[in-house]
């Protein structure tokens, strides 16, 4: 079955434009984990997977088609139909349904319509309340018929209406939503800090602390700031795992949910941290280990990390690369959080050593598709490792250091370029107080002097660079 | 009447003891030096050939102002005909004499007859020049220039006669003796009141530096122009060019790069920078960056119209990507020639494989020679001939060895550490070195404080001065008048190294 629909048209064409498309069959379970999911969100990742995934294509385009029929979302169902046709032509789920497909669409355009209808006469009767539930049911609307970008105009024009500041709360949380759906991060960014900045006091405030930072963290993994991501997750309160739904919004399962936190968390720490601040941080973090304890192998990949076991760590991790391609938000900044983690690793393994030998290194950080020393190369090139390889006996060595040597080369680098500049300061100088200086020629434009100029200096000194016979 | 003249000549004996003191002695030279000019050329005529040939009788080294006097008129008697009697022909007696005074000269002496001096050494180079074979005047040329001044840090117009003499020769060793002295003063203007009787800035006074004796009115030099100077710079760093010191050519080109402007670029300044980007390839320098004092109107000025070079020099930083330079090499060879640079872009291709190679030594401890050669596309026999002369032109501190392993052939070994290899320094040589440095530094030190002092001798400075105080008086801010702080925080880091 696999094969086949590995085979299907549109995993061939998804090959040829180079996007990720994995083969072989994850570790999770496709319904225990979408069971972690409602909405919007369970028909993306039911959809990411199914399109990256030939073994569970079927099972997941089956699952989002038909939690699509459910919605409003025509387009959203078409494209998927469509791409299914692509993978099993033969499967009854694979035809469109063209009647549902007219009555949804008629029956959305009549929505709209009447919605707009409601709106304008709500203004009429300048009830600011009124104006601002018509907003917002005009933003629930074209949130749910997958028009984003009109959802977001719609929740803006709440601002003004909006009377307390539990309401601008809200709005400013659908805006994040929103802007989380349409993955521009930037803009979640924004809206957070205004959440932030928002002057809700007490219990409130405390409720959204959570939603906010695992959120932050999201927008900040992204875009591959993963320092901060790591942050933001690690402060991330376990009440999340509790928190009652804020400005309708379910978050743990309508935007990420709390095994999300735990294992975004763990791979950006591992990326951006260091041994001892593994240590602190996360292992030592009472709050966090809330979130590690649903995904015990990222604690696993930790503690092997903070153990020196690097190559049991980045196994596990790679054990796993797999299912983290198949999430949604993961797929996209997996390659430079593995890249990163496995380049620590080796900087971290080799600081004790003074000499290693390559097949060793190569033993340890398993390469697969290219040479270790290559990538070591690399690093040391970037200046990542302090090294020097041997090719011929075939070592990583660590440079001796001769810092007094080093102290006194400085000095003289230093005092020479020192030298030089009081030399051209002192010619400055020199110039200056003789009166000279280069005056533009008022009779033509600067720029015809100076290549006007350049040309016959350049003739009249052609002769002496020939002549110079620098061979 | 020529033992009257003889007597008029021997009035002023430097070692006299009524011209003991610095101030008496600058009188006597003063007022002798006015009082020899006066007399008419037909008395300097006079007893030539003869036994009591003034030039016979004046010791050149004791009597300089007298005998540069009788030289000058001697010689300007008879080259008034276009061709050069055979007397003054190089080898001839008169040339003898002229070359003789030009290395014996008493340097304290000159500085009162800079006109002689001058017209002197501008014979040399003339008489030449019409021999065809001007460097023949390189030597006492350069000589008369260091006795004269032993620092040559004054510029006066012969450094530009002399560097244009050594170009046409290519005598590029013979140049670099003058261009190792740098320029650290300029002929300016010093009032008369500033220049006579004061004690202990007379001319003749030991401490004096040549800025002091070497100025407008002193008749050692022809006005000197800006763009003299840059000229200067320009030929000096060829000079360097040809002698492959590339760092020193930099260096040179920078001094033409920072010059004083009204955000506009001459045509100096655009090739000097055509040149130094070029250079700054070859210096291996990592950072590239035109000196903070340039004006950067100019310089953006002078980057446009040299779009072709920068090209080159982003090819050759691309060491993973060797072909493109040849490429852009290729292509560009028009532009190269029109600007005389053909050479200069060869030498980049050059050393391009050898940033390369030394990039190597950042990477390797170790590096059969063959894998070097595929990467490079040449044969290993090749590149081990070409690694071994580097080795032994020192641009690399390491050792090629046989391996003893089988297919591996030939390894290219780098010193890990500073201190070993053919390369490597001891400490005692580093502090030496260091030694000289900071001797050089406080010389330099010393020019700069001449050079901020000659500036107080302006009369922008004294206007501004004037203004400040006249603030101040009513209670006003002070200006501020330093010219550069950045220069103090430089020196006391320097005071460190002591």
């Amino acid at each position: 079955m696999a094969s086949i629909t590995e085979q299907s048209p549109f995993f061939q064409q998804r090959r040829a434009r180079g996007e990720v498309v994995v083969t072989d069959p994850p570790k999770f379970d496709l319904d225990s984990y979408i069971g972690n999911y409602t909405g919007i969100t369970r028909i993306d990742r039911l959809h990411h997977i199914g399109s990256h995934s030939p073994y569970l294509a079927a099972d997941a385009y089956r699952l989002a088609i038909a939690e699509a029929k459910h919605g409003k979302n025509v387009d959203l169902y078409t494209t998927l139909v469509d791409e299914f046709s692509n993978i099993a032509p033969q499967d009854p789920a694979a035809l469109t349904d063209v009647a549902w497909a007219e009555k949804k669409t008629r029956e959305t355009q009549q929505e709209q319509d009447r919605l707009e209808h409601e709106l304008k006469s709500y203004k009429n009767n300048l009830i600011k309340e009124s104006i601002r539930m018509g907003n917002e049911d005009l933003g629930h609307f074209h949130y749910d018929t997958g028009d984003y970008g009109s959802a977001h105009k719609a929740y803006m024009k709440m601002r003004e209406h909006c009377t307390s500041t539990k309401h601008l709360a809200d709005m400013t949380l659908r805006l994040v939503n929103t802007s989380v759906t349409q993955k521009s991060w930037l803009a979640v960014q924004t809206n957070l800090a205004k959440v932030e900045a928002s002057q809700l006091k007490g219990d409130d405030k405390a409720k959204l602390e959570p939603i906010v930072s695992a959120c932050n963290g999201l927008a900040h993994m992204a875009i591959n700031n993963f320092r901060e991501a790591a942050t933001y997750f690690l402060k991330t309160s376990p009440t999340y795992l509790t928190v009652e739904p804020a400005a309708g919004i379910t978050w743990q399962k309508d935007v990420i949910s709390p095994n999300d936190v735990a294992t975004y968390g763990g791979l950006c720490a591992l990326a951006s941290m260091d041994r001892s601040e593994l240590q602190d941080k996360v292992l030592g973090n009472s709050e966090f280990r809330n979130f590690l304890e649903l995904e015990p192998h990222i604690r696993r990949a930790i503690n092997l990390f903070c153990n020196s076991k690097y190559s049991a760590c980045l196994e596990v991790l790679e054990g796993y690369r797999n299912d983290y391609l198949l999430d949604v938000h993961l797929s996209k900044v997996l390659g430079p959080i593995y890249s990163r983690i496995r380049t620590k690793s080796i900087v971290q393994y080799f600081i004790p050593f003074s000499c290693v030998t390559l097949d060793e290194m190569a033993s340890k950080f398993p390469a697969t598709g290219y040479r270790i020393e290559d990538e070591l190369e690399e690093m040391i090139n970037n200046g990542t490792l302090d090294a020097r390889i041997d090719l011929v006996d075939r070592l990583l060595i660590s440079p001796p250091t001769n810092p007094r040597h080093d102290v006194h080369s400085d000095a003289l680098a230093m005092a020479e370029k020192y030298d030089h500049t009081l030399r051209l300061r002192l010619t400055r100088l020199n110039m200056l107080a003789a009166g000279m200086e280069i005056k533009a020629d008022k009779g033509q434009g600067e720029k015809v002097v100076s290549g006007g100029m350049g040309q016959t200096i350049g003739e009249g000194l052609r002769g002496i660079g020939q002549r110079m016979g620098l061979s | 009447m020529a033992e009257s003249l003889l007597q008029v000549l021997l009035q002023f004996q430097p070692e006299a003891p009524e011209v003991k003191q610095k101030r008496d002695y600058d009188q006597a030279a003063r007022n002798f030096s006015a009082q020899v000019s006066n007399i008419s050329s037909s008395h300097w005529q006079k007893g030539a050939d003869t036994s009591s040939d003034v030039l016979t009788v004046l010791d050149p080294t004791t009597n300089s102002i007298a005998y540069a006097f009788a030289l000058r008129h001697r010689i300007a008697g008879i080259v008034e005909k276009r061709n050069v009697p055979d007397t003054l022909k190089p080898g001839g007696a008169l040339w003898n004499k002229l070359v003789k005074f030009l290395e014996e000269f008493d340097s304290v002496q000159m500085r009162y007859a800079g006109h002689e001096w001058r017209k002197l050494v501008d014979y040399v180079e003339q008489i030449a020049r019409v021999m065809g074979s001007p460097g023949l005047a390189i030597a006492p040329i350069r000589s008369a220039m260091t006795r004269l001044d032993p620092t040559t840090g004054t510029f006066t117009h012969m450094h530009l006669r002399f560097m244009e003499l050594c170009m046409e020769t290519r005598s590029y060793n013979a140049a670099q003796e003058i261009l190792d002295n740098y320029i650290h003063s300029i002929p300016t203007k010093i009032p008369q009141h500033v220049r006579e009787g004061l004690e202990y800035s007379v001319p003749c006074a030991d401490v004096a530096t040549s800025g002091e004796y070497i100025h407008v009115a002193s008749g050692h030099s022809e006005k000197v122009t800006l763009s003299d100077l840059q000229e200067y710079y320009l030929l000096g760093a060829m000079a360097y060019l040809g002698l492959k010191q590339f760092r020193k050519a930099q260096q040179m080109l920078e001094h033409v790069l920072v010059v004083p402007t009204a955000n506009t670029a001459n045509g100096f300044m655009l090739e000097a920078y055509k040149k130094w980007v070029l250079v700054s390839c070859l210096v291996h320098s990592t950072d590239r960056a035109i000196p903070r004092t340039a004006n950067t109107v100019a310089i953006k000025q002078v980057k446009s119209a040299s779009k072709a070079y920068e090209a080159l020099a982003e090819a050759h930083a691309q060491l993973s990507n060797l072909s493109k330079l040849k490429v852009q090499i290729k292509y560009g060879a028009e532009i190269w020639a029109d600007d005389g640079n053909t050479g200069l872009v060869n030498e980049v291709l050059v050393s391009q494989m050898r940033s390369y190679v030394s990039r190597l030594s950042r990477t390797f401890s170790a590096i059969p020679v063959s894998n070097i050669a595929n990467n490079l596309g040449e044969t290993p026999d090749n590149i081990a001939q070409y690694l071994e002369n580097m080795i032994k032109e020192g641009h690399l501190n390491a050792r090629l060895e046989q391996s003893d392993k089988p297919n591996t052939g030939a390894v290219l070994r780098f010193f890990l550490d500073p201190s070993q290899g053919p390369l490597a320094k001891t400490e005692k040589q580093q502090q030496q070195v260091l030694f000289e440095q900071t001797l050089r530094t406080n010389m330099l030190a010393e020019q700069v404080k001449d050079a901020s002092y000659r500036l107080t001798l302006t009369k922008e400075y004294v206007e501004n001065l004037k203004r400040v105080n006249k603030k101040q008086a009513t209670g006003g801010e002070a200006m501020d008048t330093a010219w550069d702080d950045g220069i103090d925080a430089e020196e006391d880091i320097m005071d460190d190294m002591h």
